[in-house]
């Protein structure tokens, strides 16, 4: 460990990660989650079955948070983030009002039930979101409803941007269909947001909080947020 | 104690943006921006200035803050030297 870390020290690093550095950082992460976001449901390792292709020893398997609720308005005025300066100024009183986390609505219309898992992946080492979503009856929600719990930004910026567009594929390890946020870009936003401090490439620094900054950008396409108290831990 | 809530007195955080990559560096890159506005306001303005929607906005503690995040809450937290450093990167292509 020591050997590999010096030559992390030496070798500009790539934003990719190994898959045992993804059961840290993944650790640490779910670690962090539960203290200081403990409202949100928490992040499980599940380990991969044993007699799965993947599997080669016991540290393989995913991240999963599970039934995690979006309640949908008809207004829909959370997640509308697209404000001009203008709008900004007049409604922000307004919302300092409204605690989304115990956001009390009349028109209850539907509760969308969403699945996370990070799952690393071997071809881009680097972690990747699969998700999907269902109503409260288990039926499926198909895509066109899904985004309309996401953020108004966040519509822009998947069709605009080249690194984050979802796809429908096979999960690695349920053989079922979910959606992912695509990891072909990943490495290179991780380089940059490790980049602006080389003092942070040590120790096991990056790794412990990898998944911490990854998920700060990822989050971002389902409007989940990291309490600034746990992002506080990666600053030196 | 408390001061009157006028827009004269809200604490005003000293932004600075800094281009990493390829991304266009900005004639003027500090700029004073009230407290309790969100960080929203400064992505806007930096789409606005560089003509583009996809933005990768970061701080140097490395990680990407929600929209909805205070001004005021990331210069306590995050800023030092007496501003908020905020990097962005233009959205690149990727194969």
């Amino acid at each position: 460990m020591n050997q590999k870390e010096s030559v992390r020290n030496i070798i500009p690093w790539d934003g990719a990660l190994s898959s045992s550095d993804f059961f840290c950082a993944a650790s640490a992460f779910s670690e962090k989650w539960k203290r200081f976001n403990p409202s949100a449901p928490p992040w499980l390792w599940v380990p991969s079955p044993k007699h799965h292709l993947l599997s080669s020893h016991k540290e393989e398997g995913y991240l999963s948070l599970e039934d995690m609720c979006f309640i949908k308005s008809s207004e829909d005025q959370e997640s509308c983030r697209s404000q001009t300066w203008k709008e900004e100024s007049s409604i922000s009183q307004e919302e300092e009002a409204v605690d989304t986390a115990t956001l009390v609505q009349s028109c209850f219309d539907e509760v969308n039930h969403y699945d996370f898992h990070i799952v690393y992946s071997p071809s881009y080492r680097v972690p990747v979101l699969y998700f999907r979503s269902y109503h409260s009856d288990g039926q499926t929600l198909p895509f066109d409803e899904i985004e309309k719990d996401l953020p108004d930004y966040c519509a822009k910026i998947r069709l605009e941007s080249k690194w984050t567009f979802i796809t429908h594929e096979e999960h690695p390890y349920l053989n079922r269909p979910w959606y992912k946020l695509h990891p072909c870009g990943t490495s290179e936003w991780m380089k940059l947001l490790f980049h602006g401090d080389t003092s942070l490439n040590k120790n096991g620094f990056v790794i412990e909080h990898y998944l911490v900054s990854w998920f700060s950008v990822i989050g971002q396409v389902f409007d989940l947020k990291i309490p600034l108290a746990m992002l506080e831990t990666v600053s030196c | 104690m408390a001061a009157p809530h006028s827009p004269t007195s809200l604490p005003k955080v000293v932004v600075h943006l800094r281009a990493t990559g390829d991304a266009p560096i900005l004639k003027q890159s500090k700029f004073k921006i009230a407290g309790t506005d969100k960080f929203a306001k400064v992505i806007d303005f930096l789409r606005r200035q560089l003509h583009r929607e996809t933005l990768f906005v970061y701080v140097n503690s490395a990680f990407s803050p929600n929209p909805d995040e205070l001004i005021i809450d990331l210069y306590t937290n995050f800023g030092f030297d007496g501003k908020l450093v905020v990097n962005y990167a233009c959205s690149m292509a990727w194969g």
